[in-house]
């Protein structure tokens, strides 16, 4: 992973954990049926993006060590 | 000799052709589903009993989902895929951001998509032409639109070919514009910040002015300068031509964005907007016919001496017609912007059958050459999976516009002049539902063009899914492609 897929997925992981936590706002202080859905949605949105951010990592950390291993046995 | 290393440079670079096979999937996706409740809401139009279910099902609701899943989601998908991969091959560098940042765009859009349709559905709606979204989808509009700007700026910025191809200039346009029009359009107060509805700022003739200041250059930044950025790559490509005249891409590119911007008043000809508003927007209209042309004459003529590509590459078969439609539609619309054609035409059928020959002939069919060109290469096959399903695609599609819009245009003039009827004594000659009952024939007949151009994109979705996964087209050695031609003719 070079340093631009990095910062990247710190930045964008950053961001996801912010609207998550508007989302949980928006939710628990809804006016209208819409307002709450978008705010629960928009937190669930935010989590999955997460996980799938801290997934790619570990994949990409196991397939960088399985390429090490393949190059020098 | 220095052409082959440019080869080798290139292929050493690798593209991130992940998000544009997402986007491609998406763009698929929702054609269908934007389609489908198209011919659903063709249906309500001719048999009224369709609207069960209510509220939710209502023509009224329902009509924003079809045009928000066509426009944006279908197109835009269209747009955002295509723009990555041409930026991406023109400049010679993976995409800007990395991967993070190009399935946020991608993600963050399709949330954007879904929770819009989910809103009109509710009842929710600012209940602005082509901006219906409340404030909140508005703003998260823009923090996923402002990503896109980074994500494709970045490329153009750090690219290792000198030069800026021109598709690339189209793109940047509908970027930067798009984002201008959404975020004047769009400024509103909500109620409060945790509730859905807001008021606009403008008011009045004002904001009638500055919801078809958006609503117009919707059509022309959405709808037409990022598709004429796709035609300049996917025509060259498919043909393996350079195009006509770089030279002329250059010169209506600048002609067409300087004029499209001034031309929304047409859309409020007759109205309480002051006279010369609307006489700046008829005039702009008119001027607009040439960049428009050059932009047609311009994709037609890089076919010279590979018509006979037509007779073999369904691909660009969609391609070539849709600068055919193109040309009509743009040829049609300044026709419709003059006030005295517009006294006629306005509120009528015809305006729905020019912005279908225009979304149907000319972005639907774009995307399609687009997409049949991109899917053997991205996905590393041999070559579609049938020519003969395409040829079936190509000529249901057509007759499918065929059908749309010739039923429109009779029902448009047809309402208008009935519309516009004094008996002897200066009464209106006809009730409005004697026109409703006068235009029934042809609105089955243009739902029924909708099944074709549905049914089409059926056969397109298989023939895709068979091309991804059937063995007769077997893998094949990824090739070099992307390379920007030169132009002839300069």
């Amino acid at each position: 992973m070079n340093d631009e897929e990095k910062f990247s997925a710190l930045v964008i992981g950053a961001l996801m954990a912010v609207f998550a936590l508007i989302g949980l706002m928006l939710a628990s202080h809804a006016l209208d049926v819409e307002m709450s859905i978008f705010g629960w949605s928009l937190a669930a949105f935010a989590l999955v993006f997460l996980f799938g951010l801290i997934r790619r990592h570990f994949d990409q950390e196991a397939a960088a060590k399985n390429e090490e291993v393949r190059r020098h046995g | 000799m220095a052409e082959s290393a440019g080869y080798v440079a290139a292929s050493a670079i690798r593209y991130n052709d992940d998000v544009v096979k997402k986007f491609v999937i998406a763009t698929m996706f929702w054609g269908i589903v934007g389609m489908a409740v198209g011919v659903f809401i063709a249906a309500e139009l001719a048999w009224p009993s369709l609207n069960f279910w209510p509220p939710y099902l209502n023509f009224g609701r329902i009509r924003p989902v079809h045009t928000s899943a066509v426009i944006f989601a279908f197109g835009g998908s269209a747009l955002l895929g295509t723009s990555f991969h041409v930026v991406q091959r023109t400049c010679r560098a993976r995409l800007f951001g990395g991967t993070a940042l190009a399935n946020f765009i991608f993600w963050g859009y399709q949330f954007f998509i879904v929770m819009a349709a989910l809103s009109y559905v509710l009842g929710f709606s600012k209940s602005r032409e082509y901006a219906e979204p409340e404030w909140h989808l508005d703003v998260w509009l823009v923090i996923v639109w402002v990503a896109y700007l980074i994500a494709f700026t970045g490329t153009v910025l750090r690219r290792t070919e000198p030069h800026i191809y021109v598709a690339n200039w189209f793109y940047l346009s509908f970027i930067i514009t798009i984002a201008m029009l959404v975020i004047v359009n769009n400024l509103a107060i909500p109620v409060s910040i945790y509730a859905a509805k807001s008021y606009s700022v403008f008011s009045g003739a004002q904001d009638a002015l500055v919801q078809w200041w958006y609503g117009h250059n919707a059509v022309g930044f959405f709808l037409t300068v990022p598709f004429l950025g796709m035609m300049y790559y996917f025509i060259p490509k498919a043909a393996n031509r350079p195009i006509y005249s770089y030279r002329l891409s250059i010169v209506h590119f600048w002609s067409l964005i300087f004029i499209y911007i001034w031309a929304g008043p047409h859309h409020l000809h007759w109205t309480a907007l002051p006279d010369w508003t609307q006489t700046v927007g008829e005039a702009f209209s008119v001027m607009l016919w040439m960049p428009s042309w050059g932009g047609m004459i311009n994709g037609l003529m890089t076919l010279s001496g590979a018509w006979d590509k037509l007779r073999t590459d369904p691909g660009l078969r969609f391609s070539v017609t849709s600068v055919g439609f193109y040309g009509m539609a743009t040829f049609e619309g300044p026709v419709m912007s003059v006030r005295t054609v517009n006294a006629l035409s306005h509120y009528t059928d015809w305006g729905i059958g020019h912005v279908h020959s225009g979304s149907l002939g000319w972005v639907a069919m774009i995307s399609f050459g687009a997409i049949y060109y991109l899917v053997p290469n991205l996905w590393g096959r041999s070559g579609l999976y049938s020519h003969r399903l395409a040829a079936w695609h190509y000529w249901i599609s057509t007759l499918g516009i065929v059908l749309y819009i010739s039923a429109m245009w009779v029902a448009g003039i047809m309402e208008g002049l009935m519309w516009r009827a004094y008996d002897t004594q200066g009464f209106l000659q006809y009730s409005f539902i004697e026109s409703i009952n006068a235009v029934h024939p042809l609105f089955i007949i243009r739902w029924l063009g909708g099944v074709f151009f549905l049914a089409g994109i059926l056969i397109m979705a298989y023939n895709l899914i068979m091309t991804v996964r059937s063995p007769r087209t077997a893998a094949r050695a990824t090739d070099i492609s992307g390379l920007p031609l030169p132009a002839v003719g300069d």
